[in-house]
């Protein structure tokens, strides 16, 4: 179980008590502006893009190689760049604070 | 027939580059092919417009309907406004409510199909199941759906229906905004856009059909001809299905490349803003841009055994709805169709056998493309009887 915060682009902030699955479903089940997981998680759609907050980068670690191919498309990433459907939710992550950018 | 239909259409063309010329139905057009290329064409509106009313779709629609097609033929900024008063409809796919709809029907009609002789998925599958889906996306009583699988599969190609020569889409669709217009604001996609206001104006007649108009024509070919290739491939590589029914973690993944390998939607049109090289090719200003989905998903510089069905591939950062403002709202209705169906054929344990199929190809002088059937007769079969 992890508390975790959303920063939409219009400037809400959502938390999200409690919160398991992946980054994505959790964002979906709160309907977090910005975050659709169009396409259920697979990486195919990049509607669930987030830049971690620079505290967490770390305990997050790095996009995987698969998603990585797919952040590299986009001219609006940077290293803070994650797809939230590829990030599963941990205690370790208790706080966590990503910002939601659409692409 | 030596090679699958739903192989890449394109091969050739793309060793000439990401750019070249084509000739379509008397029209010099300059084709975008290389996945990246069309891409970035597809979020470059400046350079290739959508506001071209009757010039996005290839081939252009002047002698099919009498108004601006809505949201697609705008560009950003006045795109997003008009766009956003539609999004609620299109977002309605990702409520459980619906979900839970679209499931009951597809395995009412699986059942219904899996005790027939056999039974031909274009006309007595595909089209109920588009026409009664969208009901949903309307929020309108589903008995209109009725009144849609009537009109027969080539309504949106010639505007007209199978059976009857005087059938006219638009006059359907003003009758619908005629009735709303004289009741009070319902919460269907008809009553809803003869009420909406853009800053303070209601929209006009136009407008309003402009909407319905390209909610049912994008909503219908795109989706049968996704549907049936589920049953044609399936038909063909029956392993490919048992993979499926064996590892239910597939099915996103799965959904996802038949949308890449089908590419229901060949390309789309813009039209360039002023003279300009396109990738090498000279095009002139007003000369129009195709968007080529369909050669995109198949570059191999992306996607690696691009001809090979990879049931698990992933990434797969397929353009068949588009890239950019643009990008299909009823994407999240088409997944939610195609997942719900992979999940349901493996579950309720259906094997598919090939009877017969006519296919339906797309002919122009500088390429060949087969886009789905013009009938795909099959026998369904279920294997376990669990209930
Ligand atoms: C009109 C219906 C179809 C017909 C008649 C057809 C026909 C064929 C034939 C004859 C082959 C063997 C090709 C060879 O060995 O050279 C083949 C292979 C294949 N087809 Fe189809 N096909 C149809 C629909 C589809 C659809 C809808 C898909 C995918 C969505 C598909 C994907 C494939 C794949 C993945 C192969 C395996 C070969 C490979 O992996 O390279 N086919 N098809
Ligand atoms: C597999 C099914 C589908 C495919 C492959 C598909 C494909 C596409 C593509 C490629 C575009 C982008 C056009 C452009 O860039 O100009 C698009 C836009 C659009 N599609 Fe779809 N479509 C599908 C299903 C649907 C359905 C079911 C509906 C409605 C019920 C729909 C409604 C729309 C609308 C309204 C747009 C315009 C979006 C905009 O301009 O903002 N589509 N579609
Ligand atoms: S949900 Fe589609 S890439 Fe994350």
């Amino acid at each position: 179980m992890a508390r975790l915060t959303f920063i939409t682009e219009s400037g809400d902030n959502v938390v999200a008590d409690d919160a398991f699955g992946t980054l994505m479903e959790v964002a979906r089940d709160h309907e977090v502006e910005g975050i659709d997981g169009a396409c259920g998680g697979v990486c195919s759609c990049a509607t669930c893009h987030v830049k971690v907050h620079p505290d967490w980068l770390a305990k997050v670690g790095p996009a995987t190689e698969v998603e990585q191919e797919l952040l590299d498309l986009e001219d609006e990433t940077d290293n803070r760049s994650r797809l939230s459907c590829q990030i599963e939710v941990t205690e370790e992550l208790d706080g966590l604070v990503v910002e939601v950018v659409t692409l | 027939m030596d090679k699958c239909p739903f192989h890449d259409a394109f091969a050739e063309h793309r060793k000439q580059g990401d750019a070249i010329p084509i000739t379509f139905d008397d029209e010099e057009i300059t084709m975008i092919l290389g996945f990246k290329a069309v891409r970035s064409a597809a979020r470059d509106f400046g350079s290739f417009s959508s506001d071209a009313p009757f010039r996005v779709p290839i081939p252009s629609e002047e002698d099919v309907r009498t108004v601006r097609q809505l949201p697609i033929e705008l560009d950003p900024p006045k795109h997003k406004t008009y766009r956003a008063l539609v999004e609620p409809f299109f977002r309605r796919p990702l409520a459980p409510e619906y979900a839970e709809k679209v499931s009951d029907l597809i395995e009412e009609l699986l059942l219904d199909a899996s005790g027939k002789e056999n039974i031909e998925i274009v006309r007595d599958f595909a089209l109920p199941l588009q026409s009664r889906a969208l009901t949903y996306l309307f929020n309108v009583d589903e008995s209109e759906a009725e009144i849609w699988t009537g009109w027969g599969i080539h309504v949106f190609r010639d505007g007209k229906a199978d059976a009857k020569d005087d059938f006219s889409l638009e006059d359907y669709i003003n009758r619908k905004f005629d009735e709303a217009e004289a009741s009070p604001e319902q919460p269907d996609f008809f009553s809803t856009l003869a009420y909406a206001e853009i800053e303070g104006e209601r929209l006009t007649r136009d407008e309003m059909v402009g909407f319905a108009n390209l909610a049912f024509a994008g909503g219908r070919d795109t989706i049968i001809q996704s549907v049936s290739s589920v049953f044609a491939l399936f038909g063909m590589q029956p392993e490919l299905l048992n993979k499926i029914r064996s590892d239910s973690s597939l099915i996103n993944t799965a959904t996802e490349e038949f949308f890449r390998m089908v590419t229901p939607l060949t390309h789309i049109g813009r039209v360039n803003t002023e003279n300009r090289e396109v990738h090498g090719v000279e095009t002139k200003q007003d000369q129009r841009i195709s968007l080529c989905w369909a050669s995109a998903n198949y570059d191999e510089t992306v996607f690696k055994d691009a001809d090979t069905f990879c049931p698990d591939r992933k990434p797969n950062p397929h353009i068949a709805f588009g890239n950019g403002a643009h990008t299909c709202a009823g994407a999240h209705h088409a997944r939610l169709i195609m997942r719900t169906l992979l999940r349901l054929i493996a579950d309720l344990n259906i094997d598919i056998k090939l009877i017969d199929l006519t296919e339906n190809i797309e002919k122009q002088n500088d390429y060949e493309r087969r886009t789905g059937f013009e009938s795909l007769i099959v026998k369904l079969n279920r294997t376990t009887t669990s209930s």
